[in-house]
């Protein structure tokens, strides 16, 4: 059970910065809650006495979207639900609608924000290889005497290990921007227990641009969690995949390349095989999606991964 | 604490309320609005019992801390039948059955509801999807989509309404017909009131200070600090109780509280009753209990052996239970047999995950009478046994049962009613625990851990000619219902089939596990695995079909089972012709088969399971594609 004193909700990120100030050592701060209320749990941290939640949610700058031909900005309160939702979105950020179909359930995602999955930082978070899979950097802000100061770092250097950030004390992450990838094919595999509600085991974003003619790689972003402390990018496999024509038999060597990578604590032997039929199921449905010239591909395959 | 001052729309009326400030949703619209329709399964998120509309969007409301709601409209499950007439969706839900316990039914309602909005042509596959936060342990989901189906359609025109009226069985055919189920509408609505859902004026809250050792004596408990807490109206512990303690299935070895020890993690020590939750939860924190650490036993091999940590002192080997069965002569059979194959087979323990956690409510009434209302599976028992634990006439010990949310065994056990009863007859007032899911997982009964060693002697034709089983299972830290699971276990160890040596002995053994218990199939699980499992691994040392072993093996009408049961008729023949045919089963030994089989992936097997039914609708992105 989380219990509070009082519970806060600022309108603007002034407010709560003066909040912050003046509770210094007993807020926490929330936005979506669905990571915050199930950890208050028995078996978790138990019955937690917090004097001050502030919830960050409904802050217009958290709130914010904006999506033009290179980049997105993603206010960090922006909730999962929305990659579903907003056209424009998805398709400036292609494997995003397939990452949230996966995450949690339809009722979760309509609560649970960007900004929250970011920074509870689990090893299992699924938004995360997808943004990083489009070069996301965040952006922190922190009241210092007075003034807001803002400062920028890359997402994958932000993340530091499960559970761990670079956020410091008093700073909040107001939003996130990346690449916007229109044109991309997109695609996101997840393996859990069951189809909604489910942690995932390990999980992979893949984001794939073709020539004109579907035959060659122009770009390729993999990213992939589960299998360490953090979510990485497959850059020797991106490359492999750049450097020659797309074939059935330039998938499969690809698939079997970051095979080696697993380190989890836990089931390394499933994971290793999970991660091979992941990459070509992933890479197989990016490259369709990106308008793959069927011939380039064996029937094979397709049956077997599609 | 600073109160919210809430200004919102529930169920179209406004409110003005003021809420505490670490309250959820959830608990702000059963608690202070008394709408119970809507549950707490889990409160973590993962059930959907609690699922509202918020602004017209569904979600879990035991996320959502009760600030959240400050100028929504919330919509629960009772918003959609406010005049008392159901809405089509709900009256699908009755129509085809899609309701058993209920406790999922009002949050499937209302993801249903949700999902027909969003998509009001949704396919099955879509459907599926977005129920697919909502958890049901009972009704299983074919039918529940069938209700679904059955709304979008009458909804769309594509069926009359009259599609939802009864189909009328006729008279005195009752079996094979669909058959109305009568408390369906109580169900689907929300008005069903389980324990956790009833209230009565002047209420206490209960809550249970449980052991975090597995194995410890108890040197002291000091309850008076959290007695002397404000709003705290009594505290208990073993020594309250005033009769003859214990209470059990078959054995009474289980205290109302731990008496002298405690045999589990989770065990209740002692239980406060407080004006709320909240102050009762801040008693238990001021229960000073100081133990005493013994050595635990999890494993029930090592239990067995001599000078193993002794778990009761009643049963200084650990058995709870032994049942013996001798047909024959199994080494005989043997050495008569061609072949003899021998297996390990293990089964873990399993948590029933019935949707509703255990609650309760009690209150002497005005004779005096001790009154007990919850979700009890055997009322008339642990009253007998109440009764004496409390000693008062039996006239005096009222047990009500109230609609269960789901039993399948894992309420047949008395561990919460005692304690309800002693804080009724301290406080003189009404009093009511409910579990939380956590609670519940980790202090009620599980499905019995098992190894059993099994030979088995076959001729080359496949008769079996000897049996010899050794189950051992763990019981945990109290009989509850082991004794009748060892002897179900060892009725049926020997399958449906004509064995003519048979040796069973099954084992409930004391460790300071969490308790076994009942659990549908009574023990039936552990030894047809085991044997079923044996059978296919024997046909394939014999080359014979799985099915075929089976046939050759199969008791008859008139067969006497190694129990000495006589049975008149015997169903095994028809039920192997029906699973053969339905599974399109490729004949012969599993040794001689090809590297593909012709049975598996055929056009009507399932699909693996896939999400992203909604890209494929027309108008969204994949349709774009
Ligand atoms: C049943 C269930 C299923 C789930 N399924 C999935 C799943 O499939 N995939 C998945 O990835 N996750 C899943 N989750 C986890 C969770 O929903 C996500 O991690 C979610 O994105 C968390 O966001 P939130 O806003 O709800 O977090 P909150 O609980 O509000 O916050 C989480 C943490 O982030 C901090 N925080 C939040 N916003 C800010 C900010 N702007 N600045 C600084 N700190 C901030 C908070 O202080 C807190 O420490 C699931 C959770 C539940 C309960
Ligand atoms: S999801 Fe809210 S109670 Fe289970
Ligand atoms: S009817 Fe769904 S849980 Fe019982």
């Amino acid at each position: 059970m989380l219990i509070c004193d009082e519970y806060l909700t600022p309108g603007t990120l002034a407010e709560a910065f003066a909040a912050m100030e003046q509770n210094r050592g007993r807020y926490r701060i929330v936005a979506g809650c669905t990571d915050t209320l199930p950890w208050a749990r028995e078996g978790r941290a138990g019955d937690v006495e917090i004097p001050m939640l502030i919830d960050v949610s409904r802050i217009p700058e958290l709130r914010e979207l904006r999506v033009d031909e290179s980049r997105v900005r993603l206010g960090a309160a922006t909730p999962i639900q929305r990659f579903l939702d907003d056209a424009a979105l998805a398709r400036a950020l292609p494997s995003m609608p397939r990452c949230a179909v996966w995450f949690a359930d339809d009722q979760i995602r309509a609560l649970a924000t960007i900004g929250g999955n970011i920074v509870n930082a689990s090893p299992a978070a699924d938004a995360t290889p997808c943004l990083i899979a489009h070069e996301a950097e965040v952006e922190l802000a922190k009241n210092t005497g007075g003034k807001v100061v803002r400062r920028r770092m890359k997402l994958d250097a932000f993340i530091t290990g499960p559970g761990r950030t670079q956020l410091a004390e008093g700073e909040l992450l107001v939003a996130v921007d990346c690449d916007a990838l229109p044109g991309y094919g997109g695609s996101f595999e997840k393996v859990g227990h069951r189809r909604s509600l489910v942690i995932s085991l390990v999980c992979l974003a893949v984001l794939v641009k073709l020539d004109s003619q579907g035959r060659q790689f122009e770009d390729v972003r993999l990213a992939i969690a589960g299998i360490g402390p953090k979510p990485v990018r497959l850059t020797e496999v991106e490359k492999f995949l750049c450097s020659g024509p797309l074939s059935a038999e330039r998938l499969e060597a690809a698939a079997d390349m970051p095979v080696s990578l697993v380190a989890s604590r836990t089931r390394q032997e499933y994971r290793r095989e999970v991660v091979r039929g992941f990459m070509l199921r992933g890479l197989l449905n990016a490259v369709r999606r990106a308008g793959a010239d069927r011939q380039a591909l064996s029937g094979e395959l397709e049956v077997a991964y599609g | 604490m600073a109160d919210i001052h809430l200004e919102a729309t529930i169920n179209g009326r406004k409110i003005f309320r003021s809420a505490k400030p670490h309250q959820r949703l959830l608990d702000f619209i059963r608690d202070d609005l008394n709408l119970t329709g809507n549950k707490e399964g889990c409160g973590a998120g993962e059930c959907g019992t609690c699922s509202v509309f918020v602004d017209g969007v569904l979600m879990k409301s035991c996320l959502l801390p009760v600030a959240k709601a400050q100028g929504a409209q919330i919509d629960t499950i009772e918003s959609l039948a406010k005049t008392g007439e159901l809405s089509v969706l709900q009256k699908a839900f009755h129509k085809a059955g899609a309701s058993q316990c209920g406790y999922c039914i009002p949050g499937m309602v209302m993801a249903a509801t949700a999902a027909l909005r969003i998509n009001p042509f949704a396919d099955r596959e879509e459907i599926k999807e977005r129920l697919g936060g909502n958890i049901c342990r009972c009704t299983g989901y074919q039918k529940i989509f069938d209700a679904v189906e059955l709304a979008r359609d009458v909804q769309n025109g594509r069926l009359p309404a009259s599609a939802l009226l009864e189909t009328d069985t006729g008279e005195g055919d009752v079996i094979g017909k669909n058959v109305r189920r009568i408390d369906a509408p109580s169900k689907v609505s929300g008005r069903l009131k389980y324990a956790g859902d009833m209230t009565m004026p002047g209420m206490l809250h209960v809550q249970v200070l449980r052991s975090p050792h597995a194995h410890a004596r108890l040197v002291s408990i000091d309850t008076s600090a959290a007695l002397a807490m404000e709003g705290v109206e009594g505290v208990i512990t073993s020594a309250d109780v005033p009769g003859e303690d214990g209470f059990g299935v078959f054995v009474n070895d289980q205290p109302i509280m731990a008496r002298g020890k405690v045999r589990y993690v989770g065990e209740a020590v002692a239980a406060v009753a407080a004006e709320d939750v909240l102050t009762a939860k801040r008693a238990l924190a001021a229960i000073k209990v100081v133990y005493e650490q013994l050595a635990p036993v999890f494993d029930p091999d090592e239990a067995m052996r001599v000078g193993s940590p002794v778990v009761h002192d009643y049963a200084p080997d650990n058995v709870t239970k032994h049942i013996p069965i001798r047909v024959g002569d199994v080494e005989k059979g043997f050495a008569q047999s061609d072949l003899v194959v021998e297996e390990t087979y293990s089964t873990q323990a399993i948590e029933h995950a019935y949707l509703e956690p255990e609650a309760g409510l009690a209150y002497v009434d005005h004779d005096g009478v001790v009154v007990i209302v919850s979700p009890d599976q055997n009322i008339t028992h642990h009253r007998h046994m109440l009764a004496r634990i409390i000693a008062k006439p039996i006239s005096k010990v009222r047990f009500i049962m109230s609609p269960v949310g789901g039993g399948f065994g894992g309420k047949e056990d008395m561990i919460y009613q005692g304690m309800l009863a002693l804080l009724a007859m301290k406080t003189q007032r009404p009093v009511r625990l409910v579990f939380t899911r956590e609670e519940s997982i980790i202090s009620t009964a599980k499905r019995h851990p098992s190894r059993t060693l099994l030979r088995m002697g076959l001729m080359r034709d496949g008769r079996i000619r000897a049996l010899e089983m050794k189950m051992i299972c763990d019981g945990g830290a109290y009989g509850m219902s082991t004794e009748g699971v060892m002897r179900k276990a060892a009725i049926l160890a020997a399958g449906p089939y004509v064995i003519p040596n048979v040796k069973v002995d099954t084992y409930g053994i004391y460790t300071n596990n969490t308790p076994s218990g009942a659990f549908r199939s009574f023990g039936a699980l552990q030894t047809a695995f085991a044997t079923e499992s044996h059978l296919d691994i024997c046909a394939e040392r014999l080359g014979l079909d799985p099915f075929e072993i089976r046939r050759i093996n199969a008791m008859r009408d008139g067969a006497t089972t190694h129990t000495k049961a006589k049975l008149g008729s015997v169903s095994l023949m028809r039920a192997l012709d029906a699973a053969e045919k339905a599974s399109g089963w490729e004949a012969g030994s599993p040794t001689s088969r090809g590297a593909t089989r012709s049975d598996l992936n055929r056009g009507d097997s399932r699909p693996a399971c896939a999400l992203g039914a909604r890209f494929a609708a027309p108008g969204t992105q994949e349709a774009a594609e």
